[in-house]
């Protein structure tokens, strides 16, 4: 069984961070070795005054990835680092990830680099120039990054308003990172409000758009789940010798898969479409049903439909 | 099969809060536990008292406690208040900081009062093999949490039951003694389960672990027991994983009423069982197989048995470990 490590947050009730992550990934047969980032009773659209533990401090991150990459330092086929809270905490993951994708090149790193959405920082300020640094040194290790549109404008330095725009950060990046997935584009790039348009990237070939009809809601840890399918499509993507079969399909079967997840979560709360942020018994209608998705995670397989895949960026 | 939609209803899902230990690598505590139970359809509170980098059977290892103020708060003030959760079991585990454990017991005492419905589960850690592995303050303090609190269910190891009872098991004999005493000592527990014990039963061979259980509520009048035969093999995990299996099997909301404990017990002990000797293939060579020696294997190979957790509790053979019963009170 595939063997992965990752690196990001725990909650004790709920489904984001890692939480969200690692029951799917164990369906699908991956052995997951989660790091907690931080351990909280649950995540912080509850109200920052109704989020209580820790986050783990960086001495304490330090000795145990060293502990873990030291004790097992070629156990694992993936990498994957999402929400860190902090400027040390995201150098620490870097420094530890680096050195181990550097010592075992056939494993992968996604890095999901957590930063905020829509025109919102929800980390610290002094976090950007660490994921810059290990997104945009000429020595950058990562393999897969996943930032929304937001996050894809604070690595490019740059707004992007079209898809001229979109292409050009895309290739910067590509310079650096070969495989980048935006997770979701400003609804200013494609004045469609029924959608969500994703965009998969290879470095060499064409952006390829994707779309997906908008569940209406506020879903928290859905970011963390695509992360975490993405992976696993993409390490079976990378080991499979069958070249019909490519990114974007891969994409759009996490896609579905997602799909189903969310429509599973509304299907258990029908006030869901009306929940409130800060609300903690709303927020705990809307938690991912992660556990009730149990037999959705394995898909479709990926090229047996197309059904997302909208164009060429 | 569980949670599906059905007649257009959904199913409850059962909540738990496990309280363990966190591995990075591994399957021991919680990461023993969560994801057998949440692939048998539970939603698990994961709350961890520490995390190390893998559990101390390797050698080396690293990581940190999380601090005592930190586990009250987030029990206490998150879940127990803000969230206002209702918890169909709570389980709790390796909890080594002996403040923590005080402040956990008495919030967790409360709230078993307050909701009677509410069933706290103790796997009572303390040690193994005649050593102590936490502690020694930590004794009086699960002393005072079996005696004062209406427990579901209790799972010590051998060591613990002689700690609890302060007395030595060897025999079927003092088995029963220990039984009593147990229940003497702690009457408001409501079903004790010894996960594994080395006793001499008869002459005729030793290679077998003996797991023994009583139902003070539904039998209190008996005590069952199981000899398993042992694998030459030594697993780290395996008695966190079978109290969170037995918890499902007992507690799932399509789990068959009334309880019968002891068929529990055969049940679990089997699909364990399974999990151990899938464990084993997947994890020993030729070689190993043919050596006296036993192997140290450090992980269960969980998500290697999803078709064996898969199964609906009960429909393991509950043959193949079949419960003898001995009266407590001759």
């Amino acid at each position: 069984m595939p063997r992965l490590l990752a690196t990001q947050s725990h909650v004790v009730h709920g489904y984001v961070g890692n939480k969200a992550a690692t029951f799917p990934l164990q369906c699908l047969g991956w052995d997951v070795d989660c790091c907690n980032s931080v351990q909280f009773s649950n995540h912080t659209g509850y109200g920052m005054d109704k989020v209580f533990g820790n986050v783990t401090e960086k001495n304490d991150l330090d000795q145990l990835l060293c502990g873990v990459l030291g004790n097992f330092p070629h156990e694992y086929d993936a990498l994957l680092s999402g929400y860190l809270p902090n400027k040390s905490s995201v150098q620490c993951m870097g420094q530890h990830y680096r050195r181990y994708r550097n010592a075992n090149p056939q494993s992968i790193w996604l890095m999901d680099p957590v930063m905020g959405d829509e025109g919102q920082l929800y980390v610290n300020e002094d976090v950007i120039p660490e994921y810059k640094k290990l997104a945009l040194s000429p020595s950058c290790l990562v393999d897969i990054i996943t930032p929304n549109q937001f996050e894809l404008e604070i690595l490019n330095g740059e707004n992007i308003g079209n898809s001229e725009q979109m292409k050009s950060a895309l290739l910067k990046l590509h310079a650096t990172i070969p495989v980048i997935v935006v997770t979701s584009c400003d609804f200013k790039m494609f004045n469609d409000p029924e959608h969500v348009y994703i965009v998969t990237s290879m470095r060499g070939e064409k952006p390829i758009l994707l779309r997906v009809p908008l569940i209406k809601s506020y879903f928290t840890g859905v970011g963390d789940l695509f992360s975490a399918l993405l992976l696993d499509r993409i390490y079976k993507l990378f080991s499979s010798n069958d070249s019909s079969v490519r990114l974007e399909d891969q994409v759009n079967d996490v896609l579905n898969v997602i799909q189903k997840v969310l429509k599973k979560t509304l299907s258990y709360a029908p006030k869901l479409k009306t929940a409130k942020m800060g609300s903690a018994s709303d927020m705990k209608d809307m938690e991912l049903r992660i556990i009730e998705s149990r037999d959705l995670y394995e898909g479709d397989g990926s090229t047996s439909r197309k059904n997302f895949i909208y164009r060429k960026l | 099969m569980l949670n599906h939609i059905e007649k257009g209803e959904c199913v409850r899902t059962p909540k738990v809060l496990s309280i363990q230990s966190h591995v990075v690598h591994g399957y021991v505590g919680n990461k023993a536990a969560t994801f057998p139970l949440q692939y048998k359809g539970w939603d698990v509170d994961v709350l961890n008292t520490v995390q190390l980098s893998n559990h101390p059977g390797y050698g080396k290892f690293t990581g940190h406690k999380a601090k005592a103020s930190d586990v009250y708060d987030i029990l206490k003030k998150g879940l127990l208040g803000d969230l206002n959760m209702t918890y169909d079991a709570i389980l709790t585990g390796y909890i080594p900081c002996t403040d923590t454990l005080k402040l956990l017991s008495q919030t967790l005492g409360d709230a078993c009062k307050k909701d009677h419905r509410l069933k706290w589960i103790v796997d009572p850690v303390l040690g193994d093999n005649g050593k102590l592995y936490v502690s020694d303050k930590n004794v009086p303090v699960y002393k005072c949490i079996l005696r004062e609190n209406r427990l579901f269910m209790v799972t010590p190891n051998q060591f613990e039951m002689e700690t609890l009872t302060g007395m030595g098991i060897t025999s079927l004999e003092s088995l029963r003694q220990g039984f009593i005493k147990f229940h003497n000592l702690y009457p408001l527990v409501e079903r004790v389960v010894i996960t594994s014990m080395e006793i001499t039963i008869s002459d005729d061979n030793t290679d077998y672990l003996v797991c023994a259980c009583c139902d003070f509520v539904a039998k209190p009048d008996a005590v069952h027991y199981f000899k398993v035969p042992k694998l030459n093999a030594h697993f780290s995990g395996s008695g966190d994983l079978f109290t969170a299996l037995l918890l499902d099997c007992l507690l799932h909301p399509t789990a068959k009423q009334p309880l019968d404990l002891s068929h529990t017990v055969s049940a679990v002990l089997s699909l364990v069982d399974d999990i151990l000797l899938r464990t084993m293939d997947l994890t020993l060579s030729k070689g190993d197989f043919l050596t006296n020696k036993p192997s140290v294997i450090n992980d269960l190979k969980l998500v290697n048995c999803l078709d064996l957790l898969a199964q609906p509790p009960g429909s393991h053979t509950t043959t193949r470990f079949r419960p003898t019963s001995i009266e407590l009170f001759r």
